[in-house]
């Protein structure tokens, strides 16, 4: 088991999020909140239900802009930037329920992962210079190395949407990790696991971040994260009540009263 | 590896359909079935324009017949009013139907699902009463006389063979770039689209290009089908290019089958030659059609191409067992 690091990491962060407020009609999704992510760690953004750890993920893939406040990856604003070219630029994500294209192969969810890398257009496909089928094997190469990586290189040609529940939520990371990620969101990824592929799953995340992947994970299985991450944000009817190591914020006690709902709820 | 598997299948596949082509074009004496095998060819390349649309980005079009009208209405207008060469008709035409998807594509892709259907309808409709009404320059309602047969040096299409080769020449051309661009990152990223559309741009797909893009590609097949068409008969009326006409196109591509080339040759095979079957049952004709459509969608519900390819696995699995 990984020990949480204990310093506070100090690098420039890859991911910052400044002071973001977003609204839905009358409902304050999040407001004012604020945390950096820092390079090749696991942050657990952690908070009961409807606490706006989705809305967040939503942001953060550019699927809607913060009212005000902004995020910055890399030390650029990502509000002018569509979701498809954030994954170009290292953002991808996973999604609570599973959203694989479920027609399709395993192997052609990996590759259609890996289409921000490449390029190849309509006109090149039909003429098939060299330079498009050196392309495609490549990505075909890659797709095979991530399906190994996550144990379901053996079933590479099966219809994604025939496959267990719980190799789905794999074949779904694969397919975030083939756009060459620098930053990993993902959302509730133990959800619907067992607790053998949820150790698996940890053992997983760890092995991303080795390579040196930023994660940002959203989960309610509270062992899991508390376990594998290295730094949490708890968030709370879309406030920030917490962040710090998990052995801090275990003890914090507004997040044991958020969570057990029982008084003090303005503190911190 | 299956991938290499796949290719040799769809090499032998397309070796087949040009040994098909080739004994047919030569063998038929009856010219009465060739040009029925060319109007099939003419609405093959219709299916399978609206089939990439349809059955692979899964956007719908309710008003293609309007591109099948700007390749028809086009290479006429260029040739007899213009005299231009139909050779440079032709990329004339197809170029002015791709400007005009592109340019209703921009708003209209942002809809989908029935939205998209209304306003492909909507496009289409606007188009045809354009051919009606513009008499001046298109005939209008009784139609554009006097479109020049295709020549090419000393090769004549006028005669019935050679053009059967033509549009059969185009068919296997279109279905070999399609099948190549179905295989390719493009493709897979169109049927991603389809399967859903926000989760392929959440892995980085650019949805609203590549949408604007199969549009385009469709609308430049269906223009090409339009030109074969009016220099194949040198006559038009707007009512080829009606209401009616997008909604058999999107008939052919449904019983065909869905996300298959060979699908949208079987269901435009099917909904040429039904009519020309049916003519026994003469006033009941329409409605044994409707009653046939039903019982192909209602017993094979994945198109004629998918359903035949299940019997055929299933009756194989019996015979081994």
């Amino acid at each position: 088991m990984n020990a949480p690091l204990k310093k506070i990491p100090t690098d420039t962060p890859l991911l910052e999020i400044d002071s973001v407020s977003k609204a839905f009609g009358g409902v304050q999704a999040l407001s004012d909140i604020s945390f950096s992510l820092m390079p090749k760690t696991i942050t657990g953004l952690i908070g009961p239900n409807g606490a706006g750890k989705t809305t967040l993920f939503n942001l953060i893939s550019g699927i809607f802009a913060p009212d005000s406040g902004d995020i910055r990856y890399n030390s650029r604003s990502t509000r002018k930037i569509k979701s498809f070219q954030l994954v170009k630029q290292g953002i991808a994500r996973t999604f609570q329920n599973v959203e694989l294209f479920e027609t399709m192969t395993v192997l052609e969810n990996i590759l259609v992962g890996h289409h921000a890398q490449t390029r190849s257009g309509m006109w090149g496909s039909m003429i098939r210079f060299p330079w498009v089928l050196a392309e495609e094997q490549r990505a075909r190469e890659i797709a095979m190395t991530l399906l190994d990586f996550v144990g379901l290189s053996d079933h590479a040609h099966a219809i994604s949407g025939d496959l267990p529940f719980g190799w789905q939520r794999l074949v779904e990371i694969a397919r975030a990790l083939a756009s060459r990620p620098r930053l990993l969101l993902l959302d509730e990824p133990a959800a619907g696991l067992n607790i053998v592929e949820t150790l698996q799953l940890g053992d997983l995340i760890r092995k991303i971040r080795d390579q040196g992947i930023t994660v940002l994970l959203v989960e309610h299985d509270m062992s899991l994260t508390m376990e594998i991450s290295d730094w949490i944000v708890v968030l709370d009817q879309g406030k920030k009540i917490s962040q710090g190591t998990p052995r801090a914020v275990q003890a914090d006690e507004a997040v044991i009263a958020a969570y057990l709902g029982t008084g003090k709820k303005d503190e911190s | 590896m299956i991938i290499n598997s796949q290719n040799t299948r769809n090499r032998i596949a397309y070796a087949v359909f040009l040994l098909v082509i080739v004994v047919s074009g030569y063998f038929l004496e009856n010219l009465y079935y060739l040009q029925l095998l060319t109007f099939i060819g003419i609405n093959t390349l219709l299916a399978l324009a609206l089939n990439m649309l349809m059955g692979y980005a899964g956007q719908i079009s309710l008003g293609h017949a309007a591109f099948y009208g700007i390749g028809a209405y086009g290479t006429a207008i260029l040739t007899v009013h213009c005299h231009f060469s139909p050779w440079l008709a032709l990329p004339a035409a197809i170029a002015v139907a791709m400007a005009v998807a592109y340019i209703v594509g921009i708003p209209t892709l942002k809809l989908s699902g029935y939205y998209l259907g209304m306003g492909t309808l909507g496009f289409g409709m606007i188009i045809h009463i354009l051919f009606r009404e513009w008499s001046s320059i298109t005939g209008g309602a009784s139609g554009f006389i006097g479109i020049p047969p295709l020549e090419l040096g000393p090769v004549s299409f006028a005669s019935g063979r050679n053009y059967f080769f033509l549009v059969w020449g185009c068919v296997l051309i279109s279905f070999i770039a399609c099948q190549r661009i179905i295989d390719s990152r493009i493709g897979r990223a169109l049927r991603a689209i389809h399967d859903g559309e926000n989760a392929a741009a959440a892995v980085g797909v650019n949805t609203r290009a590549l949408k604007l893009q199969v549009f385009v590609l469709s609308a430049a097949i269906s223009a090409l089908a339009g030109f074969l068409y009016a220099h194949l008969v040198f006559f038009i009326s707007p009512g080829t290019f009606s209401f009616i006409a997008s909604i058999r196109m999107v008939t052919m591509v449904v019983i065909g089958g869905m996300a298959s080339v060979w699908g949208a040759l079987l269901g435009a095979s099917l909904l040429t030659l039904l009519p020309e079957w049916l003519h026994a049952f003469s006033e009941f004709e329409m409605v044994v059609y409707g009653l046939i459509l039903m019982l192909v969608m209602i017993f094979l519900p994945r198109g004629l191409f998918r359903g035949l390819l299940d019997i055929y696995e299933r009756t194989l699995k019996k015979n081994t067992h």
